[in-house]
């Protein structure tokens, strides 16, 4: 114990190298938790994109590719579903409910999704919560409302009652508009932190209305066209959707639900787990997270490493102190348990001030990064992960300090009691 | 010569560094408890090593190094060392003390790393601390705030007395001082010597006085020249 106070002592002597060294391990500390922190909420998030969802039904393709579409808006479908075959399945006895999906069109970059108004009361995100209105309502009867998602309705500064019109295509900047038929805001739902943030909402009729007029895929010529009017007055029931989500009565009968899609004769189908695509996405994107975790472990061991050339560096000039260590009958082993002790109280202390600075860090930024990137970083307790980090970081730096202790207890044994410098 | 009033005694001692020639050829030497011992020599005529042997930081080549009749040569280095901070105090020329530390701090240091200098200390003053502070007062300083200062804060002829006063602490058999006094001046000399011959004796530590300031023998019981004591003849530089 005493020699702890020494070394502490020692330290304070030395102190503008010292704090220099221990602000270095903690920057670097609190990088790495950091980073371990952002990649464990990252995944969260990322797995709690959908809940409650059994099975996600799209025109045959590859299941990566449909749930980034139908989950994520990212993308394209490859084709569509007919209008009879989702009322097929819809009806299957084992189907609690399914919500159509359509999509195609875009506003200033965020994407349109045409649905059913079973959207907002069967889709779950995060743990099974389900989507929440913070002002106005779901659309209705009238096929031109439409629903913000919260980010939408904040970056384009939309209220509610705000007309806006929506473009063909899913371009940020779209040649074609709808402009003959604007919709209007009946409602804006909470945040998410989900990509429902990222869309507007409107029913299949409102997507159906859009196009009624158009023919092999271009606006209608002038003087053809319909206008809303009139659409208000049609039969708006919708021939294809893109995809569908379904929630089953009982989990045990996704399977057998899953191959009978995939056998579907009607026309082909594919039915996915969202879980498992999510996993296998995952795994897709855990190359760059690990990278991300290698470059932070490599910054801990530059800090450590300027730990010991400071501690090394500092030998030479320490050699006095060390020979009145042992003329007052401090042993070889004294000296270089001193080195060892220096090394781990500098670690420590950098351990310790890179926790501080990381829940600064997380109270100062949490609701922008919450706002901006729609990740919740919580204040919490470190985990066990990242306390046998610390501790990991604790171990290597005791391990780096035996090399100038053993320098030091060489030199030790070499000076002996009396240098003349 | 009774043999329990024999401190140290060196037989036949030899030593060469490692691939050297022999540095050290001394027949005999004996220092008695309780001695002042004035041992001249010229710098860079083996002192160094000798304190350094006495001390049981290097191993004698040949021959008998016995202190208070053990051979130090048969012990560990481990041992050696335990050995010498039990029964040996230091006062070098200068730079003897840990700058960071304070003054009390510095005089308290041995008894760290010596159990039967602490128990000694607090046998007789009843605390470490309290040796430290009645050591440092006899050696004029007993200032308490001067205590708790810096030790680099200190003057050079305060410094060697705070390094006497750990020297001193919890009496040791013996005091071994490496030109104490070159630092200081005349009369600074003079004063620190009457000192530490007090508290020599009060300690009953036997004093091992090597210096090359022929000026200052008078006041020892005995005197030894290295130059006659050592057989290896070394050119003398200059």
């Amino acid at each position: 114990m005493y020699l702890f106070r020494l070394a502490l002592a020692s330290l304070a002597n030395r102190r503008f190298t010292a704090l220099l060294t221990v602000f270095t391990i903690a920057l670097s500390v609190c990088l790495l938790l950091a980073v371990e922190r952002v990649r464990t909420e990252a995944r969260t998030s990322f797995a709690n994109t959908i809940s409650g969802t059994d099975l996600i039904v799209g025109a045959r393709s590859g299941s990566i590719n449909l749930l980034l579409y139908s989950v994520f808006r990212i993308g394209n479908a490859t084709n569509n579903i007919r209008w009879d075959s989702y009322e097929t399945i819809a009806k299957h006895p084992q189907v609690k409910w399914a919500i159509p999906i359509s999509l195609g069109d875009s506003h200033r970059g965020y994407r349109v999704m045409g649905t059913s108004t079973d959207y907002f009361s069967h889709y779950r995100y995060g743990r099974k919560q389900a989507l929440e209105l913070a002002q106005g309502r779901a659309f209705a009867d009238d096929p031109f409302e439409v629903v913000l998602g919260a980010e939408v309705a904040e970056a384009l500064h939309y209220k509610l009652k705000d007309e806006l019109v929506l473009a063909h295509g899913i371009a940020t900047i779209s040649l074609v508009k709808h402009a003959d038929k604007p919709f209007h805001v009946v409602g804006i739902l909470k945040r998410t932190g989900t990509p429902v943030d990222r869309t507007l909402h409107i029913s299949l009729s409102g997507m159906e209305a859009l196009h009624v007029d158009w023919k092999n895929g271009m606006p209608a010529r002038k003087g053809q066209g319909v206008s809303a009017e009139q659409v208000r007055a049609m039969d708006l029931q919708p021939q294809a959707i893109t995809a569908m989500l379904l929630g089953l009565k009982s989990r045990i009968a996704t399977f057998a639900l899953q191959r009978e899609i995939n056998e579907y004769r009607g026309e082909p189908l594919l039915a996915i787990l969202p879980g498992v695509a999510l996993q296998e996405l995952w795994s897709l994107m855990s190359t760059a997270e690990k990278a991300l975790f290698v470059v932070s472990l490599f910054v801990v061991l530059t800090g450590l490493i300027g730990m010991l050339t400071a501690i090394l560096t500092s030998l030479n000039e320490r050699r006095r102190e060390m020979a009145i260590l042992r003329s007052v009958g401090a042993r070889p082993i004294h000296v270089a348990g001193l080195l060892i002790l220096e090394a781990f109280s500098l670690a420590l202390a950098g351990v310790a001030l890179g926790l501080g600075l990381l829940y600064v860090g997380i109270a100062l930024a949490q609701g922008y990064v919450q706002a901006n990137y729609g990740l919740y970083l919580p204040l919490s307790l470190p985990s066990h992960y990242d306390w046998s980090l610390l501790g990991a970081i604790l171990c290597a730096a005791l391990l780096m300090g035996c090399i100038p202790a053993w320098r030091a207890y060489r030199q030790s044994l070499a000076d002996g009691l009396s240098i003349h410098l | 010569m009774n043999m329990t009033s024999t401190l140290i005694s060196l037989t036949d001692l030899g030593f060469a560094w490692p691939g050297q020639n022999e540095l050290l050829d001394i027949p005999s030497l004996t220092l008695q408890r309780g001695e002042r011992l004035f041992l001249s020599g010229p710098s860079g005529s083996g002192k160094t090593t000798l304190l350094g042997l006495l001390g049981g930081v290097q191993k004698a080549s040949r021959g008998t190094v016995m202190l208070l009749n053990q051979d130090l040569g048969a012990m560990s280095a481990s041992a050696r060392d335990r050995f010498r901070v039990d029964h040996t105090g230091y006062i070098f020329q200068q730079f003897n003390l840990l700058p960071f530390l304070s003054v009390r701090e510095n005089v308290e240091l041995p008894c760290h790393f010596s159990k039967l200098r602490s128990s000694r200390a607090r046998f007789r003053h009843g605390s470490v601390a309290k040796a430290a502070t009645e050591l440092l007062g006899h050696l004029g300083l007993a200032d308490r705030d001067l205590l708790e200062r810096r030790a680099d804060t200190l003057s050079i002829g305060q410094q060697q007395r705070v390094a006497a006063a750990r020297a001193l602490i919890g009496q040791p058999a013996l005091v071994i001082a490496d030109e104490p006094t070159s630092a200081l001046d005349a009369d600074s000399r003079e004063r620190f010597l009457e000192l530490l011959f007090a508290e020599c004796a009060t300690a009953e530590s036997s004093l091992l006085f090597v210096s090359h300031d022929q000026s200052l023998a008078k006041h020892f019981d005995r005197t030894e020249s290295l130059a006659s004591l050592n057989r290896v003849k070394r050119e003398m530089e200059n």
